[in-house]
C-alpha cells in the first residue's frame, strides 16, 4: 500500500525468513492443518487470514514449537529446522504474542521482560534491571514504564510489554494472533507505526487477523486458510476487501431454505415481542461490550445474528435474558421496560436462554438429571407447590423432557455430565423451549454438535418459531444463519452493524461486516 | 489375544457399592491394628472383646455411644448443610465454644426456671454460633473471602475466650475446679440412663433437615448453588442470600451442639470442653458424603471410635496409639472411597455412552 517506501530491498539470492513446507497436523478426528505452503520474506508483513477453526493459530502454534508437526518441514534462512518449544524457537529469533497475555500480573514489567531470559545476568537489581527496560524499550520504540505493575497496565500497554518480551530476545520474525482485538483505536495506530519501523529493519511480521480493513491497511502480502489449507496468497496491494471476504468464507454452501412456513405456522407478529433501545454495557475495564444496541424481537421470527466470537455476543445474550443489566439503555418485553436484571422474572414471562456453554452456565454437572431438567420450573406446580419441592413430579417433568428430545436415558437419578455433549444440549434445548413463550435466546446451540443433531438443533428454532415465538439464534456459522434467519444482524465491537434481510444477502455481504466493513445496503431494521 | 482388562473411573457410584468398600476399609483397619498390637504384645481377641463389651455390648456403653454422638450430629449437621452449598465451615469447633459461652451466660447469670431457663440458653447457643460465624459469613457473601481460612482461625479466638472466661471472670470460687466456671444451676433432663434429651433433639434435627433438604424449594435452591453457582444465577436463584442463611444456619447448629454439652454432660463451662467435636464433625460430614441423613450412621461410628479409643486406654495404650488408629480406619476409609470409582472394563469393549 502507500507505506510500500519502508520496505527495505531485499538482495537477490536472500532466502525467506520463514518457509513451510507441507505442514500438516492432526488431532484427534480434526485436521487442523494440511499442505500449508507458506513463505515470509525478510520486511514484509504477511497476514493470515482465515474464519474461526480455520487452522491459523494451529499452524503459528507449530511454527513456534508449542506443537510439533506431523508432516511437512519448517525451514529458516534456507536452513530446516524444527522445534520443540518455544525457548528454541525465540533463539532462533521467531517469537510470538498471543491473543491471551502470558504475563505474571503482580511482577514489574521490568521483571517481565526479564523473566526466563537467558541474557539476563544472574544477579541483578531491580533499579539495574528497570534501567535495561528503559533501554530496550527506546531502542525497539515501544514506550513502557518498567517499574509499573503488570496487572495495573491496560491491554494496549501489556501487549508491548509482551512484544518487548519477544523483540529482546533478538526475535527476526514476530508473530502476533489478533493483536488488536483488545486496543482502541489510538493503540492500533501506534502499534501499526511500530511493526512498521521493525519492518524497515529488515525483520518480518506475520499478523493474524479477521479485520479486513486491518489487513488491508498493515500487511504487504496476505494468506488465507481455509478449513486448515491454505487457498491462496495475494499481494495487498492488488486486494480488494470483498475479494478477501469471498476468498474467506467462500464455500460449497448448501442453502436449504428453511426459511419457508409450512402451512398453518403463526404469522409475524404485528408489534415486537422484546425490544432493545440504545442498550450500551460496560466489561471490567470500562470498556464498551456493546455499543447503543437497538434491535426488536417479533413474534414468529428467528433473527440470526452473525459475527466474529467476542464482538458483544454474550453481552447481547445477558442483556436479553436479565443475566445483566445495560449501563445505558432499555429492555422492553411486551412493550414493558424490564427495569431490573432478574433471569427467573424473564424465564416466568416467557424467556427461555440456550446459553453459550451449557456445562457452566446451564447445568449443575454433579446433580442429577432430574434436579438439572427442574432448573426453569422448580418454583412452578407440579414441581414446587408452596414453598415445597415435588421430587416425584420433577422425575416426571425430566421424563417428559427427555422424551421430546428423544434422549434416551437409563437412570434419571445420575449426574447429568455422565451424558454426552450433545445429548446436554438436546435437554438444555428443550428444557429452555418448554418455559419460552414469548423469546428464545440460543446462542451456538449447534456448536460442538455433529450435522445430525445441528439439523435438529435447528428443526427445534423453526418449530418454535412456527408456533410463533421470536427466536435469536446466535451463531458463527454463516450457512446455518442464511439457512434458518428471516433477518441477520451482524456484531463488530459491540456495535450491532446492520441487520439485513437474508433472503436478499449473501455470504460475502456478511463476511465484510463481520470484518467491521460497511459495505452492504443497510437494510432498515424492522421493516417487515 | 488375551483379554487386556482395564480400570475406569466411573464418575458417580451407588451407595451401595461406597458401602460395602466402606465395610472392607474398616476391615482392613481393624484387621492391621490388631497384627500391630499382636506385636506390641496385646491380645487383640481379649481387647475387642472389651470394647465390644464396654461399647455395644453393654447398657452403658451404649449410653455412653448415645452421649458421644449427641454432639456428632449437631457439629456434622452444621458442617454438611454448609457444604450443601459448596462452602466448608472448619469454625464448628469454634462455633460449638461460642454456643457453650452464650448458653453459660445466661445459665450462669439469669435466675428462672429450668422451664424457662434452658429454652432461653438454647436460644442462647444457637445466637452465639450464629454470631461467631457472622463475619466469616458476611466476608464469604460480600467479599468472597475464603471460608475455609477465617471460620478455622476463629476456633483458636473462641478456645482461649473460654479459657479466659474460665480462669478469669468466671472461674469457679466454690468448688476451686480448675479452667471451670461453677456448675449451672440447671441441665438438661436425662432421658435413658445418662443420656440427656439432647441426643433425641439432635437426630430430630438431622431428620427435619435432611427433609428440608430434599424436599423444599429451598433446599433444591441450595443444591443447585452449591454444584454450580453459575447456573444458579442463570435460573434467578439468589445465591448470596442463599450462602448467608445457610452458613448462620450452620453456626447456630454448632452453637446449639455447645450448648447441649455444656447443659447436658459437663453442667459447666470449661476449658477444653469441646473436645475436638467441631473438628470431628468435619470428619462426620466427609464421611457423610453431603448427604443430612447419612450424618447419623457417620456419627455413630465416630462415636464408637472415640469410645473404644477411651476404652483401650484403660488398658495401658496411649492416646497418640488410639489416635493413630482412628487416623488409619478414617485413612483406609478415603482410600476406599475412590477405589469405589473403579470398575474392570474389558478393553475391547467398547463402552457406549447412554
Amino acid at each position: 500500500m502507500a507505506d510500500a517506501p519502508d520496505r527495505p530491498p531485499v538482495a537477490p539470492g536472500t532466502p525467506p525468513i520463514l518457509q513451510l513446507r507441507g505442514i500438516g497436523k492432526f488431532f484427534p478426528g480434526v485436521i487442523a492443518n494440511k499442505d500449508v505452503d507458506l513463505e515470509v520474506w525478510p520486511g514484509e508483513i504477511h497476514a493470515l487470514l482465515g474464519e474461526n477453526g480455520a487452522g491459523k493459530s494451529t499452524l503459528m502454534n507449530v511454527v513456534t514449537g508449542i506443537y510439533q508437526p506431523e508432516e511437512g518441514e519448517i525451514i529458516l534462512d534456507g536452513y530446516g529446522r524444527s522445534f520443540a518449544s518455544p525457548q528454541e524457537a525465540i533463539r532462533a529469533g521467531i517469537g510470538m504474542v498471543h491473543q491471551h497475555f502470558k504475563l505474571v500480573q503482580a511482577f514489574s514489567v521490568a521483571e517481565n521482560i526479564h523473566l526466563g531470559w537467558d541474557e539476563a545476568p544472574r544477579r541483578i537489581s531491580a533499579r539495574v534491571m528497570e534501567e535495561r527496560t528503559r533501554a530496550i524499550s527506546e531502542r525497539f520504540g515501544f514506550p513502557v514504564r518498567p517499574d509499573a505493575r503488570v496487572a495495573d497496565l491496560s491491554a494496549g500497554e501489556q501487549q508491548r510489554v509482551e512484544i518487548l518480551r519477544v523483540l529482546s530476545r533478538r526475535a527476526r520474525l514476530l508473530i502476533m494472533d489478533e493483536p488488536t482485538a483488545v486496543l482502541t483505536p489510538e493503540e492500533t495506530r501506534e502499534l501499526f507505526r511500530a511493526l512498521r519501523a521493525f519492518r524497515a529493519q529488515g525483520n518480518a511480521v506475520i499478523i493474524i487477523s479477521h479485520k479486513l480493513d486491518e489487513v488491508m491497511e498493515i500487511s504487504d502480502r496476505v494468506s488465507i486458510l481455509r478449513h486448515g489449507r491454505r487457498i491462496a496468497t495475494f499481494d495487498t496491494g492488488d486486494c480488494t476487501p470483498s475479494m478477501l471476504a469471498t476468498t474467506m468464507v467462500g464455500r460449497e454452501i448448501v442453502r436449504r431454505n428453511m426459511r419457508a412456513r409450512p402451512p398453518g405456522a403463526q404469522p409475524v407478529s404485528a408489534t415486537p415481542v422484546m425490544g432493545l433501545r440504545n442498550v450500551t454495557m460496560l466489561d471490567a475495564r470500562g470498556v464498551e461490550s456493546l455499543r447503543d444496541v437497538s434491535l426488536d424481537l417479533y413474534g414468529g421470527e428467528i433473527l440470526g445474528i452473525a459475527g466474529v466470537a467476542g464482538n458483544g455476543q454474550r453481552e447481547l445474550t445477558q442483556v436479553l435474558t436479565g443475566l445483566a443489566a445495560p449501563a445505558t439503555g432499555q429492555v422492553l418485553l411486551d412493550g414493558a421496560v424490564m427495569a431490573r436484571p432478574d433471569p427467573a422474572a424473564f424465564a416466568r414471562a416467557g424467556v427461555g436462554h440456550v446459553p453459550e456453554d451449557r456445562l457452566r452456565s446451564a447445568l449443575a454437572p454433579s446433580l442429577s438429571i432430574t434436579d438439572n431438567m427442574a432448573l426453569r420450573e422448580y418454583a412452578i406446580p407440579p414441581v414446587g407447590r408452596r414453598g415445597l419441592y415435588d421430587s416425584r413430579a420433577a422425575d416426571m417433568l425430566a421424563r417428559d423432557i427427555a422424551r421430546v428430545a428423544t434422549v434416551d436415558i437409563p437412570d434419571f437419578a445420575m449426574p447429568v455430565r455422565n451424558l454426552s455433549g450433545g445429548n446436554q444440549q438436546r435437554l438444555v434445548a428443550r428444557r429452555e423451549i418448554r418455559i419460552a413463550h414469548r423469546v428464545l435466546i440460543a446462542a451456538y446451540p449447534a456448536r460442538g454438535l455433529d450435522i445430525g443433531a445441528i439439523a435438529t438443533m435447528l428443526g427445534y428454532l423453526t418449530e418454535l418459531r412456527d408456533q410463533g415465538v421470536a427466536v435469536v439464534f446466535i451463531s458463527e456459522d454463516l450457512e446455518d444463519l442464511l439457512n434458518v434467519s428471516d433477518r441477520i444482524g451482524v456484531m463488530f465491537h459491540g456495535r450491532l452493524m446492520a441487520v439485513v434481510d437474508a433472503a436478499d444477502t449473501d455470504m460475502e455481504t456478511i463476511g465484510l461486516l463481520m470484518g467491521g466493513r460497511d459495505g452492504a445496503p443497510m437494510s432498515a431494521r424492522g421493516e417487515q | 489375544m488375551s483379554r487386556q482388562a482395564a480400570f475406569q473411573r466411573m464418575p458417580s457410584v451407588p451407595a451401595r457399592r461406597i458401602l460395602i468398600w466402606r465395610a472392607g476399609a474398616i476391615a482392613c483397619a481393624l484387621l492391621v491394628t490388631a497384627a500391630i498390637l499382636a506385636l506390641s504384645g496385646y491380645s487383640p481377641p481379649d481387647l475387642a472383646l472389651l470394647v465390644a463389651r464396654s461399647t455395644v455390648g453393654s447398657r452403658f456403653g451404649m449410653e455412653d455411644l448415645a452421649l458421644f454422638m449427641s454432639p456428632l450430629l449437631l457439629t456434622g449437621a452444621a458442617v454438611t448443610v454448609c457444604n450443601r452449598i459448596g462452602l466448608w465451615n472448619i469454625g464448628a469447633e469454634g462455633q460449638f465454644y461460642a454456643g457453650a459461652i452464650g448458653a453459660a451466660a445466661i445459665g450462669l447469670f439469669v435466675p428462672a426456671p429450668a422451664l424457662v431457663l434452658l429454652p432461653l440458653m438454647a436460644a442462647a447457643g444457637i445466637v452465639a454460633g450464629m454470631g461467631w460465624i457472622a463475619i466469616p459469613t458476611l466476608a464469604r457473601a460480600y467479599a468472597g473471602v475464603n471460608e475455609i481460612i477465617t471460620t478455622l482461625l476463629l476456633n483458636f479466638v473462641a478456645s482461649l475466650l473460654t479459657y479466659y472466661l474460665t480462669t478469669g471472670p468466671w472461674r469457679d470460687h466454690v468448688t476451686g475446679a480448675q479452667v471451670s466456671s461453677a456448675r449451672l444451676p440447671v441441665s438438661i433432663p436425662e432421658i435413658w440412663g445418662i443420656v440427656h434429651w439432647g441426643f433425641p433433639i439432635g437426630l430430630l434435627i438431622v431428620a427435619v433437615l435432611a427433609a428440608v433438604m430434599a424436599h423444599t424449594r429451598w433446599g433444591y435452591e441450595i443444591r443447585v448453588g452449591g454444584a454450580n453457582p453459575d447456573a444458579a444465577r442463570y435460573a434467578g436463584i439468589p445465591v448470596r442470600a442463599r450462602i448467608i442463611v445457610v452458613m448462620l444456619l450452620s453456626g447456630g447448629l454448632a452453637g446449639l451442639a455447645g450448648m447441649f454439652e455444656l447443659a447436658g454432660t459437663v453442667h459447666r463451662l470449661q476449658g477444653g470442653m469441646a473436645n475436638n467435636f467441631g473438628y470431628l464433625g468435619i470428619v462426620v460430614a466427609v464421611l457423610a458424603r453431603g448427604s443430612c441423613l447419612d450424618v447419623i450412621p457417620a456419627a455413630l461410628l465416630m462415636a464408637f471410635i472415640l469410645d473404644a479409643g477411651i476404652v483401650l486406654q484403660t488398658q495401658q495404650l496411649t492416646a497418640s496409639v488410639v489416635l493413630a488408629i482412628t487416623g488409619l480406619m478414617l485413612f483406609m476409609i478415603a482410600i476406599a472411597d475412590e477405589l469405589a470409582h473403579y470398575r474392570p472394563v474389558a478393553r475391547m469393549k467398547k463402552e457406549t455412552a447412554p
